[in-house]
């Protein structure tokens, strides 16, 4: 199974949301990483289909989108960002009816929403309504109706958005179990979350897929440039504006800087192996800070 | 697979809480209104009013002497009868006004059968003149009544009254559609049948009651964000909206069904079935349709649940083209009753035809009005018209609905 973007694009009046992406899936993990805003949701919804792209093409295995139709989505699982389930319904029920819509015939549907609502951990509260469910309950059954096709192609947008950390480690696990033989692609700005469970690391920053490679080699364009370094709270304070500092330590009257630099940036600093979260903050560095100073603005 | 989908798409509508708020609202609503007549009613005999199913009951029991042929021998001795009443002037009462019968002569030769000389006395009346059994007293039936030729004389007179702008075709068309009607009528107690013909327009809270149900068929998954996980279905762009459609139309025919049910079942257990096989005409003389009471009933139904269904069309198209249930309803509230208060001041011209035509409009039956619509050679009634009308409607708006949420974009 191979799913091929090409010069997909999607622009919204003078903004361009997905600009001009082309990557070629295979089965394997692929974790979507980018800031708020990045175009991972719309480059997803249109791999899913439920947005057109204003130009380019989306392949499976070799045909495109329309030449497929209705037979594209067979392939596909999709659990959408945040997405609405019908609260008067249980889960027995949204699980049927989305068999339904996925086009399972009755016996399938019955056994595989058994199967999955087991492999999720919700067989004890199947019958009660979705309204009574807590977020990761959810998540879970968002995840769940994604699987009911066995889909070759899973997307994830923001799995494990808004969970809980014991809630997040488990529903990893489930995507973990899920993803044999699939492709799987999972947005997210939780580093953690696709460093543990992706094979290959896609970044994307307004709209362009910046960086991309195998989970072990993607930090090697940062390799040698990750710098720690101990100084002065004032010291802290100039670094910080100046350079990419990536992480800050308060430790007694010092305070230990993590910093992504071509070039050492104190004759005494050190270079430590770089982590997923550095290359992340290295790329998105600007776009964190201006979130935070949103969110600030908010607060305000 | 279409039969789960069509029923897990009804489930959703029914689940819902405002379901049964509005459903329950207007079946109130309408069981209220039905009821009014029975509540109100009131006849009145020498001792007094009788009220209520009293009252109704009196009622019925003076049309037993009256369910006669309406002959014109018997209409004869009907208008004699009165006259002769009118020729003793210690029978006779004078407002200042008219002249009416008083006291016995009143409540034995008039009261039984108020009703029927009512009838008897319009057909010989001009068109829109409101009279009473006292403007029989003018007839001359020295050589009988002739009532069936003054029914036919004052058609004419309506059919070539120049304000009503009808052509010698629609005229025909008439013509023809009249000399089907049976004669003599047969007369009798229609009492329940009379109230529900009066009161189809009432039925506009049910059908804005099912508008409000149904709006969120396709905007409430938008709202939801359960739009995208649908949509991307193998079924989510084909079967499912199939679904959707006949889910919102089965919940509205049955609501709908259900509301006919409170709204008739109401009048006929006070007032009794008493009439449905009788013609129209008893009602009123110049009625053109060779119709029983039910056969009318059901005709102008046929018509309501047309309309209900183009309405249903057209708030899926709203709910499968707008981002919420409230911005269809916003759209939907004005059509359904903006109607109501455009009065057609007749029965001619574009205006009054269109207006004719509106949803509100549509569910008043009009059956003494001559209403025609002629196009080229082909002309159409009232009912014809606008079961053509809104069967087209409901042709594009249905379709339009399924394309608009096939293309609908998640963004």
């Amino acid at each position: 199974m191979e799913l091929q973007l090409q010069n997909l694009r999607r622009q919204y009046g003078t903004k361009c949301a997905v600009d001009n992406v082309s990557i070629h899936f295979k089965p394997g993990v692929y974790g979507l990483l980018g800031a708020n805003g990045a175009g991972k949701t719309t480059l997803m919804r249109m791999i899913c289909g439920v947005l057109k792209p204003t130009s380019g093409s989306i392949l499976l295995d070799g045909k495109t989108m329309q030449e497929l139709g209705e037979r594209y989505y067979t392939h596909l699982g999709y659990m959408p960002q945040d997405f609405g389930f019908y609260p008067d319904f249980t889960a027995r029920e949204f699980m049927l009816y989305m068999a339904a819509v996925k086009g399972l015939d009755k016996k399938s549907a019955k056994a595989r929403t058994e199967e999955l609502l087991k492999l999720v951990n919700l067989c004890d509260v199947a019958d009660k309504k979705i309204k009574s469910y807590s977020g990761g309950m959810k998540q879970r059954l968002g995840i769940a109706q994604a699987e009911l096709n066995d889909p070759d192609i899973l997307i994830l947008d923001e799995p494990t958005a808004g969970l809980d950390p014991k809630e997040r480690v488990r529903f990893r696990n489930i995507i973990s179990d899920f993803a044999k033989d699939k492709i799987v692609i999972l947005s997210t700005h939780i580093v953690s979350d696709v460093s543990y469970i992706s094979d290959i690391i896609l970044m994307m920053k307004q709209g362009k897929i910046v960086l991309q490679g195998p989970m072990e080699t993607i930090t090697n364009s940062i390799q040698g440039k990750v710098w720690e370094v101990m100084v002065d709270e004032r010291k802290a304070a100039q670094y910080s504006r100046n350079l990419h500092v990536v992480n800050l330590h308060h430790e007694g009257n010092l305070v230990r800087l993590r910093i992504v630099d071509d070039a050492a940036p104190a004759p005494d600093a050190s270079i430590v192996e770089p982590s997923l979260e550095d290359l992340f903050l290295y790329h998105f560095s600007e776009d964190v800070q201006n979130e935070r100073s949103d969110d600030d603005e908010n607060l305000d | 697979m279409m039969k789960t989908l069509i029923k897990y798409e009804f489930l959703k509508v029914l689940r819902k809480k405002s379901t049964l708020i509005a459903i329950a609202v207007s079946l109130l609503i309408t069981a209220v209104f039905f009821a009014l007549p029975i509540t109100q009613f009131q006849i009145y005999n020498q001792d007094g009013v009788l009220r209520g199913l009293e009252g109704i009951a009196y009622e019925k029991e003076q049309y037993a002497n009256i369910s006669v042929p309406l002959t014109n021998e018997y209409v004869t001795e009907a208008i004699q009868d009165v006259q002769a009443l009118f020729e003793n002037p210690d029978n006779i009462g004078y407002d200042g006004n008219e002249e009416f019968l008083i006291e016995d002569a009143y409540w034995n030769g008039i009261a039984p059968r108020e009703n029927l000389l009512g009838l008897i006395a319009r057909n010989y009346a001009a068109p829109n003149e409101s009279v009473g059994y006292n403007a029989l007293t003018g007839l001359d039936v020295s050589g009988g009544a002739d009532f069936y030729q003054a029914r036919q004389d004052k058609i004419e007179t309506i059919l070539n009254n120049p304000s009503n702008e009808l052509s010698e075709a629609e005229k025909d068309f008439w013509r023809n559609m009249n000399s089907n009607v049976e004669e003599p009528f047969q007369y009798g107690y229609f009492g329940g049948w009379e109230i529900i013909i009066s009161a189809f327009e009432l039925f506009m809270f049910a059908i804005l009651a099912i508008c409000i149900v149904i709006a969120p068929v396709f905007a409430g998954e938008y709202q939801a964000g359960t739009d995208a996980v649908i949509l991307s279905g193998k079924y989510g762009k084909t079967k499912l909206i199939t679904a959707k459609i006949i889910a919102a139309l089965i919940f509205g025919v049955l609501a709908f069904t259900l509301h006919i049910l409170v709204a008739f079942g109401i009048p006929l257990v006070a007032f009794g079935a008493d009439g449905w096989n009788l013609p129209l005409q008893i009602n009123g003389t110049t009625v053109p349709y060779p119709l029983t009471f039910l056969e009318g009933t059901f005709i102008n139904l046929a018509v309501i649940y047309m309309v209900l269904i183009a309405m249903i069309g057209l708030t899926l198209f709203l709910s499968a083209k707008m981002k919420s249930p409230y911005l269809v309803l916003i759209v939907m509230v004005p059509v359904l009753f903006i109607p109501m208060f455009l009065t057609p001041n007749g029965t001619t011209g574009i205006y009054n035809l269109l207006v004719l035509l509106t949803p509100y409009q549509s569910l008043v039956p009009r059956f003494s009005s001559y209403l025609s619509y002629q196009f080229g050679s082909v002309i159409l009634d009232a009912f014809a018209m606008r079961g053509l009308v809104y069967a087209i409607l409901t042709l594009i708006l249905l379709p339009l609905a399924r394309i608009s949420f096939k293309k609908h974009q998640v963004a």
